[in-house]
């Protein structure tokens, strides 16, 4: 902690940054938020620890950029996966962040209960290393932790058993609940267009109702404008108030880039982006 | 005031005969997320200790997608169409007091110009079942906003738990009467006292702020500095108008039925999104994030007052419990530099 | 679930230059194709946005038919490549929510191929009329009926 404020404090003091995005407790809880420091008394409010669930990258393309200095940012490995993913998809350019990175023993999935095995967040699961690279620092220590059942990975696996009819249905049931707030778009750090197909009304290819078949449309296309593109970090679905169970779209989308193009998008900063590329060789088994 | 008794076995008795009757009936869902349509006794969830859902119950009377009307082309002419109309007797069960206060406070703005014939239909045809609530966390304060974990503002029939799973039951309303009377062989006639109320076992929310020096701190403030703070990572999701129980915002547009045919709709908006405000000029007088939660503070804690007396929050929580960056409202209204 | 009265309605997303053009061909060929696809005709496969798959099923299609020039074929390079990396996507999405590979097909026919379109649109026809109507989507479509016409 102390170590974070020191670094978070020069880079202020020196200007390398303008301002830190990080996370500050929320009083009188164990819980922590986003929290974005500007002086020097403001980054001796900023913490780390496993009840940093947010993904924070989401504020790199929302916020203001400032005029003179980098945006600071606090990123455990899976944030710097979406920063990563932001360079590589031309968002943001390297010199204009400032990357502290931290080292994670992974995240409680409930803030309200302490980090165990059973209140691992989903993401900390599919962790591949709790190591952030290619960072300006790195503090802290990477503890090892205990994985938990990969719940969303046996859900797809059952829902991939059933019938398109039976699949169909349990979709019905779930969009059905879905109330068109556009959450999972909001926390999206890789849904950053300046105008979502959703909000295009000339045409208007989304309907805007909350009717299960303009849900499906949404639910759909949003899963769809995230593939190859996804990092699971898990934001979508921890932001619906719905409880929409959204990592299975994502997941399948992010198993395909696997299975087809074994590809991780995030991962190198100059890796063409999976979907805005294309090789001569892709499958065409599926193409009479 | 009428009392009577009932029990959750009678409860789900009501269930089934209501089904029977056709009405329509509403529950909260075992998960908590939201209430939910159900036509089987054993999915009624009544339960004082549960957490609010995390949707509240407002889309039964002010639904998230409702026609206002259908149009049709004929050769030149457009024929306009009304939707089936709102008919079905209603009846929501266990409405905590925060969720069933919601409807009247949004009653004031469905007939303060247009009465909103839809909203007044459904809230009509609505018998609300509510209950005493359990339950506390660090995200509520209805006693904040005048309201208490046994207010019977807005329920027609309300629910006090009382010992071995029985219920006491009053009549608030003449609909909750009427609604009694005839359901005689589900609630029993008592005398007051007959059954004794189980106590709380959750202490109630503490009073986290004053609504009145609120308000008075509201009225000379809009430019203040506090607001750039305030609303600083708010990520513009409208999550915290939707589950709330009395954002009343909608939008209305056109849509494709058919080639030839289309509907009118409503659904609900929010002043969270950057584009609820935006001109055709593109030019956005909302611009920044700061300056829409500020419009949704101030909307709830000095706009309603001016207009309707009335506070827009029941104190519910469930805005704050969701936002996925927690930004927590009475927080932020109880930290006002006042 | 065969059905044998049920006509299907089959949407076909083409691109221009080679699928349209083939299609064309076939009329002028004078090749015989069933009745039940709707053409709608595209610059190239790189501009059907996925979107339009799911209008087609919001309008009441039971399949669609994508199809366009034959890889080194586009008239623009590379909209083929680029389309065949979304639909490997697209196809799998939908196959998740419960629109099955049945209902949704994809060739490449060139402009010289009016036989192979014909084959291709017949068997698409074929399969979707076998599979039936798409009452999934007819269901969530429903909400959108008029309702019983009551003057106003
Ligand atoms: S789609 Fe969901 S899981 Fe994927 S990057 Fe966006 S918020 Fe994270
Ligand atoms: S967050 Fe959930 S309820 Fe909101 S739009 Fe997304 S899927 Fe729908
Ligand atoms: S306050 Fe929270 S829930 Fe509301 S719009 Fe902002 S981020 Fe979303
Ligand atoms: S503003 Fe928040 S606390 Fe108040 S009624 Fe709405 S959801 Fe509940
Ligand atoms: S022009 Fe036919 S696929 Fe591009």
């Amino acid at each position: 902690m102390e170590a974070l404020q020191k670094i978070a404090k020069e880079a202020l003091a020196s200007k390398e940054a303008a301002f830190i995005i990080g996370y500050a407790r929320v009083p009188g809880s164990q819980k922590t938020r986003p929290f974005i420091a500007r002086d020097e008394a403001e980054a001796g409010q900023l913490v780390f620890d496993e009840y940093c669930q947010n993904n924070l990258a989401v504020y790199l393309t929302r916020i203001a950029r400032p005029k003179e200095g980098k945006m600071g940012i606090v990123a455990k490995s899976c944030d710097v996966r979406a920063i990563v993913a932001l360079l590589q998809e031309n968002q943001i350019k390297r010199n204009e962040v400032y990357i502290i990175g931290v080292n994670c023993s992974g995240v409680v999935e409930d803030p309200a209960q302490p980090l165990s095995k059973e209140n691992l967040a989903g993401k900390c699961n599919m962790c591949q290393a709790p190591q952030p690279a290619g960072t300006d620092t790195v503090v802290g220590e990477a503890k090892p932790y205990e994985r938990a059942d990969d719940k969303v990975g046996k859900l797809l696996a059952q829902l991939d058993s059933l019938s398109p009819q039976e699949r169909f249905a349990f979709w019905e049931a779930e969009f059905e609940k879905c109330v068109k707030c556009y959450a999972c778009r909001q926390a999206c750090p890789l849904c950053y267009c300046e105008q979502c197909i959703a909000d295009k009304s000339q045409p208007r290819w989304i309907e805007s109702s909350a009717s299960v078949r303009g849900n499906f449309a949404w639910n759909m296309i949003r899963a769809f404008h995230l593939a190859g593109r996804c990092i699971g970090c898990g934001e979508c679905s921890r932001a619906c108030p719905a409880d929409i169970p959204l990592m299975l779209l994502n997941r399948k989308m992010g198993m395909i880039a696997m299975k087809e193009f074994n590809y991780r998008h995030g991962s190198n900063m100059d890796d063409p982006t999976l979907v805005g590329s294309y090789n001569n060789s892709d499958r065409n088994d599926f193409i009479m | 005031m009428n009392y009577y008794i009932t029990t959750d076995e009678k409860l789900r008795e009501l269930v089934r005969t209501l089904a029977e009757q056709k009405w329509n009936i509403i529950s909260a869902d075992k998960q908590g997320t939201r209430f939910m349509y159900i036509n089987d006794g054993k999915d009624l969830t009544v339960d004082a200790k549960a957490r609010p859902t995390k949707v509240s119950a407002k889309q039964f009377v002010f639904p998230k997608s409702e026609p206002l009307f259908f149009f049709k082309k004929e050769h030149d002419d457009l024929k306009l169409i009304d939707p089936q109309a709102v008919q079905q007797k209603t009846v929501l069960f266990g409405a905590k007091p925060c969720d069933a206060a919601g409807l009247p406070i949004m009653e004031k703005l469905f007939n303060w110009d247009y009465k909103d014939e839809f909203f007044n239909k459904r809230v009509e045809n609505t018998v609300v079942i509510g209950m005493a609530c359990d339950y506390t966390d660090e995200y509520c304060f209805c006693t904040s906003v005048g309201l208490a974990p046994d207010s019977e503002k807005g329920s027609d029939v309300f629910l006090v738990p009382g010992a071995d799973n029985h219920y006491v039951v009053k009549e608030v309303t003449p609909k909750g009467a009427a609604f009694i009377a005839e359901f005689k062989a589900i609630f029993s006639e008592a005398a007051q006292g007959d059954i004794k109320a189980v106590s709380r076992t959750q202490p109630a929310p503490e009073k986290k702020f004053n609504v009145d020096e609120v308000k008075n701190w509201l009225d000379g403030h809009f430019e203040s500095e506090y607001w750039s703070k305030a609303g600083e990572t708010c990520l513009g999701c409208a999550q915290c108008a939707f589950v709330c129980p009395v954002c009343h915002c909608f939008d209305i547009v056109d849509e494709n039925c058919a080639a030839d045919c289309g509907r009118r709709v409503k659904n609900w908006d929010a002043c969270q999104f950057g584009l609820f405000t935006k001109h055709a000029s593109g030019h956005n007088p909302r611009e920044t994030q700061p300056d829409r939660y500020r419009q949704r503070v101030s909307h709830k804690f000095k706009y309603y007052q001016d207009k309707f007396g009335e506070t827009l929050c029941t104190g519910c929580g469930r805005c704050s419990r969701n936002c996925a960056v927690g930004i927590d409202i009475a927080e932020i209204v109880a930290n006002i530099p006042m | 679930m065969a059905n044998e009265n049920f006509e299907p309605k089959i949407t076909c997303f083409v691109c221009n230059w080679c699928t349209y053009t083939g299609a064309d061909l076939a009329g002028t060929s004078r090749l015989k194709q069933q009745p039940n696809a709707r053409l709608i005709r595209v610059p190239c496969t790189g501009r059907i946005d996925p979107v339009f798959l799911i209008k087609a099923f919001e309008t009441g299609a039971d399949g669609v038919l994508v199809s366009g020039c034959h890889p080194a074929d586009c008239h623009y390079n590379t909209g083929n490549y680029h389309a065949r990396r979304r639909w490997i996507f697209f196809r799998e999405l939908l196959n998740t929510v419960g629109i099955p590979e049945s209902r949704v097909h994809f060739s490449w026919v060139s402009a010289s191929e009016g036989k192979k379109w014909v084959d291709v649109v017949n068997g698409v026809i074929d399969k979707v009329r076998q599979e039936g109507p798409f009452e999934g989507y007819k269901k969530i479509n429903n909400e959108f009926a008029l309702p019983e016409e009551v003057e106003v």
